[in-house]
């Protein structure tokens, strides 16, 4: 009953959405490996940092009627910020205590977050998403695909990201201090690096990270807090594919989610097919590559 | 007074106040005192899986959402009486709790988490979502469950079912001190503290692991049941990841390795937006409150406000001894039992071993 709505012309298309949705899934997981590996905290406020930092791109671009790149850049800013102050002063006084108690703080930042939001911009009201780039397109020849300008934009923003930060961690001072916070604290500060200011920088860089991804997003989700706070488990998701340590498994991840949360669409209207796949995705992952014993990599 | 004494005028004391209290209060303030002891039972849940085995969750409410909504389709949908309703649901719950505690037998805590939350988001905007499953959830409708009746008594009145849901609490209570008495209490601290010596000592780590799950998932579908017989309905918005991860954060604030937390976090969750009416702020604060004081306590007090309290409270009584000079061979026991096992072992989330970074 459900395959009969099945149509292969449509393919080509929700390839396209399945590839845009995955870059962005991969912008905001390597904003996650980036703060795991150098602070050790799985960081669930990371889509609430998101929303946040989103939501203020809309105030200034929606509401005020500015235009969506200054909202960008506002996001930018505010991702960063909250990504310092969370880790200045609610991880780094937690210095020696177990991993397991930063993550519970970030999730008490979480629930502040999103009812901030909810509070200022209203949780459940339906928003306008923020325009970056105008939506119409150009035809591809190859499978007849309308791409719009925005959903190209996204791609190209989302892949210049990930080599950005590939090449600011192999070429940059910054870069090699974090590898080497993130392999060896002890041993990095012995060599004169600046551990707090290296972390802080990772909070930052990576929050700035996810407030991309989330003013990105905006078109192809439900643009509420609570929608956009939860990308968080998605992000979570491509994120385990690369072990939370492997920058190109991490994008390989993103996409892979990205078309299998789309591809289903195509067959099947209920509404919480994503939300299934992302599971079964962070169970595989979990049970496949977090056994005990499972091959250690280290690849940044 | 000897520490045994105090404890039992304490318990005596509260017993008056629980069963006393209420009568001259109003229905709707009954009504809440209620639903904060069913809150409470998700917390002892919470105390079990957290405070004792030493693994998070941040998925109770929706163990809790299983046990309501089996209430909800069988009591609305089929007709059932509540009281065979109840039973399945609890069951329900628990295997699930146990089937999502076979892979965290394999993860260490950290990324223990991230499943849980994945299962909270999987229950929430997938099983439940309208179109999924639609004999169990209801669509975007309630199920009508109404008020049962408890041996040929009706549930209706405020204070009735306050009883019954004062009797659930404490039924719930013993249970979980009793976990944490004799044997099993043993056996799950080994574990908890000590996870490869508990198993050298032959202790089977898998069994108990899944038991521990199952009974605290039971506990929150148990919760859930009763909480759909207190509204009266079923609805899925009160079910979702930031439920759960609301109730997770007032556990720890309150201190997830005491029992008297969960009675304290169960009102608090309830009575704090109720307090929060009544002032400038909107109940909507309540979840901020909550993540700011959860931040703070974390890094302020770690063992969490009840154990705190408990322990100042027993230095108070130890000062007093140690002035008057009586029953020196009890200093050192504490006032309580409470108090003494609270502060034996380092705090609940201090004990869970640091995880490496792979």
């Amino acid at each position: 009953m459900l395959l009969a709505r099945f149509t292969p012309s449509l393919l080509p298309s929700f390839t396209v959405v399945g590839i845009v949705l995955g870059g962005i899934f991969a912008l905001a997981a390597i904003g996650l490996v980036l703060i795991y590996r150098v602070s050790g905290v799985l960081n669930f406020a990371h889509g609430a940092v998101a929303m946040f930092a989103t939501f203020v791109a809309y105030q200034i671009s929606v509401e005020n009627g500015a235009p969506g790149w200054i909202g960008l850049l506002a996001a930018v800013a505010t991702g960063a910020a909250l990504g310092y102050v969370i880790e200045r002063f609610t991880i780094r006084p937690l210095t020696g205590r177990p991993a397991l108690v930063k993550v519970v703080v970030t999730i008490g930042w979480l629930l502040v977050l999103q009812t901030a939001a909810g509070l200022i911009w209203g949780s459940t009201a339906y928003h306008q998403p923020v325009k970056l780039v105008s939506k119409n397109g150009f035809r591809l020849p190859l499978g007849n695909v309308v791409v719009g300008y925005d959903q190209l934009t996204t791609l190209i923003v989302a892949l210049g990201l990930a080599l950005g930060i590939a090449a600011l961690l192999r070429y940059t001072t910054l870069g090699n201090a974090m590898r080497a916070v993130a392999d060896d604290p002890a041993a990095a500060r012995l060599w004169g690096v600046n551990v707090n200011r290296v972390t802080a920088a990772s909070w930052m860089v990576g929050s700035a990270m996810a407030a991309i991804a989330g003013v990105l997003i905006t078109p192809n989700i439900n643009f509420d807090t609570y929608s956009l706070t939860v990308i968080v488990i998605d992000a979570f998701a491509a994120a385990l594919i690369g072990r939370l340590t492997s920058l190109p498994l991490t994008v390989v991840g993103g996409f892979f989610l990205g078309l299998a949360q789309t591809y289903p669409r195509s067959f099947s209207s209920l509404s919480g097919t994503p939300s299934l796949v992302t599971f079964v995705l962070v169970l595989a992952a979990l049970g496949i590559l977090f056994r005990p014993g499972a091959r250690r990599m280290r690849v940044v | 007074m000897n520490p045994a004494t105090v404890r039992r005028r304490g318990l005596a004391f509260v017993a008056v106040l629980a069963l006393g209290y209420p009568l001259i209060l109003s229905d709707y303030i009954r009504g809440l005192a209620a639903d904060g002891l069913i809150a409470g039972i998700v917390v002892l849940s919470l105390v079990l899986i957290t405070g004792f085995v030493g693994q998070i969750s941040f998925c109770q409410y929706s163990f809790a959402a299983l046990g309501a909504f089996t209430v909800g389709s069988l009591v609305g949908g089929h007709h059932w009486s509540f009281w065979l309703a109840l039973p399945v649901g609890v069951l329900f719950a628990g295997v699930t709790g146990a089937l999502v505690a076979i892979p965290a037998l394999r993860l260490s805590g950290l990324f223990l988490t991230i499943l849980t939350v994945a299962v909270a988001l999987f229950f929430d905007r997938y099983v439940l979502a309208p179109g999924t499953w639609n004999s169990f959830s209801n669509g975007n409708a309630n199920w009508d469950v109404g008020r049962p009746a408890f041996l040929g008594l009706h549930l209706t009145g405020s204070y009735a079912f306050y009883l019954f849901a004062l009797g659930c609490f404490t039924l719930c209570a013993l249970l979980v001190w009793n976990f944490r008495q004799g044997k099993t209490g043993r056996v799950l601290r080994a574990i908890r503290d000590a996870e490869v010596a508990a198993a050298t000592l032959g202790i089977n780590l898998t069994a108990w692991k899944l038991a521990a799950f199952g009974v605290s998932a039971a506990l929150a579908g148990f919760a859930g049941a009763i909480g759909a017989a207190s509204i009266g309905s079923v609805s899925r918005g009160s079910y979702d990841l930031v439920h759960s991860l609301g109730i997770a954060a007032i556990a720890t604030v309150m201190g997830v390795g005491s029992v008297a937390a969960g009675a304290a976090g169960g009102l608090f969750y309830v009575f704090g937006p109720e307090i929060l009416r009544h002032t400038p702020l909107s109940t909507q604060w309540f979840n901020l409150i909550t993540g700011g004081l959860l931040i703070v306590q974390l890094i302020v007090t770690p063992d969490g406000l009840v154990p705190d309290f408990q322990q100042k409270l027993g230095h108070l009584l130890h000062h007093r001894q140690a002035g008057v000079g009586t029953a020196p061979d009890t200093v050192g026991a504490g006032p309580t039992a409470e108090a003494a096992a609270a502060s034996e072992p380092k705090a609940a989330t201090e004990a869970i071993p640091a995880v490496r970074r792979p």
